[in-house]
């Protein structure tokens, strides 16, 4: 029912009218519009909780797995400096965005098989925060490395 | 934060090509999935925007068409495929994605349509409450297909474009052969690949391609390399000679014994460099990825602003909806997130076309705005392989030159200087198969020279500058010193009981390309710096020949370091090195820059940032061409990417509407974001037209 150039609209469609509405709805779209936005920026910038911890296996080696779907499930993983880290991604997501992993302070890229188990071993590393993502950079998730003393 | 060091080149024991093979079908498969779903999209779309025709053309206009097809009912059933098959993976990505409290493009493009569609389907349930409101029971199902259809075009496009950029990739990968004739008891067989082991002996005849590294036993023949080094001239090949596996064989026939197989292969090599590079990233995308890290919330939060304020001028919520629409589907948090990374695969790949390996993004954006270069003299702007060109006994001299010749090779013989093996190849000429005599307590002065005992005599052979510093009177040596330095050669005097009887005249040659990559050097605006462990003189006569005016002479190799540094506290950074890699170790790793000239072996030279395969100091200056033809591209898309956003986002919310009368409808909207990503893939593609500059005519 929209033209595909709108100023048309403007003048022959009914539809661009004004129409006067209660003020009791009107408070209410702007409150729960309000209410909404806070709510979906907490819900997508928000912390929640915080990064889980890589499991250690007997060789030393700390393992974790990730699942790729939408996103990386978890997608912040804590992980202990000075050890290296092995981890497994399962990709169930068939959206292309995220056949690859990219670890760009690694210099490494994975490639994600469709439905498989893929792992990357990366060497032990000092503390801080090394961002990961997809190949086309939107789907995000963090490797938080801290101090051995540190609890995870 | 520290970054860690990239790890080594990882081995695939299969060689490089199998592991990309796996992805290559999935992407493939992918692609054709895409194809099928924007068919269908495009055929079902057509006919829903034929279907509401009648509405658009306004209630005044004939309609040729049936009733029953100008149905909501009818455009509902339409668009319902459009949506849930063909757009299914927006969906299903935007509630994963949503689960994971992550929002991205899916989100986006569901949220836009989903509600276009949501509210439609109201509209055609239950028109009787619109009518009891006072509102309009239109439907917007032409809407949501056609937004969904043009993104599925877009990514579609996309994913062929972004196929394109990891070409050269996969043009590498596809140069090994598969298969290599092996000799077993003599015999050839033809094995895979995979199944060739290093010291395996292996026969080409002309015309074949190299199938993995090794040295040539037996045969000649002129090989091309230009596909891995960049190098269009073929190599003539013979016993001794090292050949690289995918370079192709020409005239000959010729038989080498493997050396390198599977992920120690020079192109494998390559190929592991080049990923790792595209792996990278640069500084000036840290900035494009923390938008992107909050730019879809935001865009939501913008929308639903945008619907509650039109509401409350308007009192309008269809007119609200549609603003709110417009602003989820116009955002595209993909151009931004596509910009660099798609103009550094694709700079990184055509590096490696040309025999310039980027190690990593940063060395690429680091190389596009350098300063000062400095260049080594030994095997950067000369061949690195010294020659006697001189050998003068001074008049006053007592021993002859056999005696000479045989003392000055029996103690060079024993040091590692190449200026020492240039003395000992001369000297061995000439005393043909003449003993060499033992040497007693041998001692190398490093940057100055050899001493030892033969026969009880005390001999040394050094430069003129050290014979100065141990007191011995050179008075007679100085004109042939000043002639011979003239002439661009490095001089050492043979010094027998502490009297100076001869000395040598050792030149390094250049290469025939110096001086015009110098020119080249110095066009690009860079201050080129030359540094040589060879006396002023000599130093300042070689430059001279490259048109180099600013010269760091007698300087010894654990000191090219420091030299590095101390321009680069002098404000003259960033400073770029170029050397041969393993000497020049420390100073390429000082430098911002380090660039190795390779030997068309080593490959994965720690120390450098940039490996010219080739040994071709062109290979410079069209780095940094490429370097700066990259970070424009970047540039340009990041500006697109940033204004498109900042640009269209306020025009779908309407903020032009009171002072224009301008709306935009969704379907446009839909329609600059599809293409807005594409535009970015297609704009980092056109680096594939990369050309080097010519090289100018040296002055020289």
């Amino acid at each position: 029912m929209t033209n595909l150039f709108a100023a048309n609209l403007i003048h022959t469609e009914p539809l661009w009218r004004a129409i006067d509405q209660p003020m009791a709805l009107k408070v209410l779209v702007a409150t729960v519009g309000v209410a909404l936005i806070a709510w979906e920026l907490w819900w997508f910038l928000g912390r929640h909780g915080g990064g889980v911890a890589a499991r250690e296996s007997a060789a030393g080696v700390q393992e974790i797995t990730i699942t790729v779907d939408g996103g990386y499930a978890p997608s912040r993983i804590q992980m202990k400096a000075g050890r290296p880290l092995r981890l497994s991604f399962h990709r169930i997501d068939p959206s292309g965005c995220v056949a690859q992993v990219i670890f760009p302070d690694f210099h490494k890229t994975l490639d994600l098989p469709l439905e498989a188990t893929t792992s990357l071993e990366l060497p032990p590393t000092e503390v801080g925060i090394y961002p990961f993502h997809c190949g086309m950079n939107m789907v995000r998730g963090v490797l938080e490395v801290v101090d051995r003393s540190a609890k995870s | 934060m520290n970054a860690p060091s990239p790890s080594p080149p990882c081995c695939h024991a299969e060689g490089p090509a199998a592991s990309a093979d796996g992805m290559e079908r999935e992407l493939a498969r992918e692609r054709t999935l895409l194809r099928r779903k924007v068919s269908v999209a495009a055929v079902l779309t057509v006919l829903v925007v034929l279907s509401s025709l009648p509405h658009m053309l306004g209630e005044g206009h004939h309609s040729f068409l049936p009733p029953w097809f100008t149905s909501p009912w009818t455009q509902l059933l339409l668009t319902t495929p459009v949506l849930f098959w063909c757009g299914r993976d927006f969906f299903s990505g935007a509630l994963s994605a949503f689960r994971q409290h992550s929002a991205d493009m899916n989100t986006l493009v569901a949220a836009g349509t989903g509600i276009a569609y949501l509210t439609s389907l109201f509209s055609t349930a239950f028109p009787q409450v619109l009518i009891a409101e006072g509102l309009p029971t239109d439907v917007y199902y032409e809407t949501a297909a056609v937004i969904l259809t043009l993104v599925l075009l877009g990514r579609l496009l996309e994913a062929r474009a972004r196929g394109q950029t990891s070409e050269a990739i996969r043009r590498l990968l596809q140069l090994q052969p598969p298969t290599a004739r092996v000799l077993r008891q003599g015999e050839p067989v033809d094995v895979p690949v995979s199944m060739v082991v290093v010291g395996d002996l292996v026969q080409v005849r002309p015309g074949e391609k190299i199938p993995v590294d090794g040295d040539v036993i037996e045969g000649s023949s002129w090989v091309e390399e230009s596909m891995l080094t960049g190098e269009p001239t073929p190599v003539a090949k013979a016993a001794g000679d090292t050949v690289i596996g995918a370079s192709m064989n020409r005239s000959g026939s010729f038989t080498f014994r493997v050396s390198r197989v599977g992920g120690d292969t020079v192109l494998a090599q390559i190929v592991e460099l080049v990923r790792q590079a595209q792996s990278s990233r640069t500084q000036v995308q840290r900035l494009a990825d923390q938008v992107v890290g909050w730019f879809v919330p935001v865009v939501i939060a913008l929308a639903i602003a945008a619907f509650v304020v039109w509401f409350l001028i308007s009192g309008n919520a269809v007119l609200a909806m549609l603003f709110l629409v417009s602003v989820l589907v116009i955002a595209c948090p993909c151009a931004l997130g596509l910009a660099t990374p798609t103009s550094i695969m694709v700079a990184s790949g055509k590096g490696a076309e040309n025999g310039l390996i980027f190690r990593s993004a940063e060395a690429l954006e680091t190389a596009g705005g350098l300063h000062t270069i400095v260049l080594d003299k030994t095997g950067t702007l000369t061949h690195g392989q010294p020659e006697v060109t001189d050998f003068e006994r001074l008049p006053n001299g007592l021993l002859p030159a056999g005696t000479l010749l045989a003392l000055t090779a029996a103690l060079e013989s024993r040091s590692e200087h190449p200026l020492a093996e240039a003395i000992v190849t001369y000297a061995q000429s000439q005393l043909k198969d003449r003993e060499l005599p033992a040497v007693e307590g041998f001692e190398a002065v490093a940057g100055r020279g050899v001493q030892g005992s033969i026969g009880g005599q005390h001999v040394r052979v050094g430069t003129p500058r050290w014979l100065e510093e141990l007191g011995i009177d050179s008075a007679a040596l100085q004109p042939l010193v000043e002639r011979l330095e003239a002439a661009a050669c490095s001089v050492a005097a043979v010094v027998v009981d502490g009297k100076i009887e001869a000395c040598f005249g050792v030149a390094d040659p250049l290469k025939p390309t110096s001086a015009a990559a110098v020119a080249a050097l110095r066009r690009l605006g860079l201050q080129v710096v030359m540094l040589s462990g060879d006396a002023q003189r000599t130093a300042k006569v070689v430059a001279a020949q490259v048109g180099i005016e600013r010269v760091i002479a007698e300087v010894r190799p654990a000191d090219k370091a420091s030299v590095v540094k101390r321009l680069q506290e002098q404000g003259e950074g960033p400073v770029a090195m170029v050397g041969d890699g393993i000497n020049d170790a420390p100073a390429l790793a000082q430098a911002d820059v380090g660039i190795a000239m390779g030997t068309g072996t080593d490959v994965a030279i720690a120390a450098s940032d940039i490996t010219l395969i080739s040994g071709n100091l062109a290979g410079v200056p069209a780095a940094i061409e490429l370097s700066r033809a990259a970070m424009a591209n970047i540039r340009q898309n990041l500006f697109f990417a940033f204004a498109y956003n900042v640009a269209g986002i306020p025009i779908a919310a309407g903020l032009l509407f009171p002072l224009t009368g301008w709306l935009l409808s969704p379907m446009i909207a839909g329609a600059a974001m599809a293409f807005s990503s594409v535009s970015v893939v297609s704009n980092a593609l056109r680096l594939r037209n990369f050309r080097p500059a010519p090289l100018p005519v040296a002055a020289s």
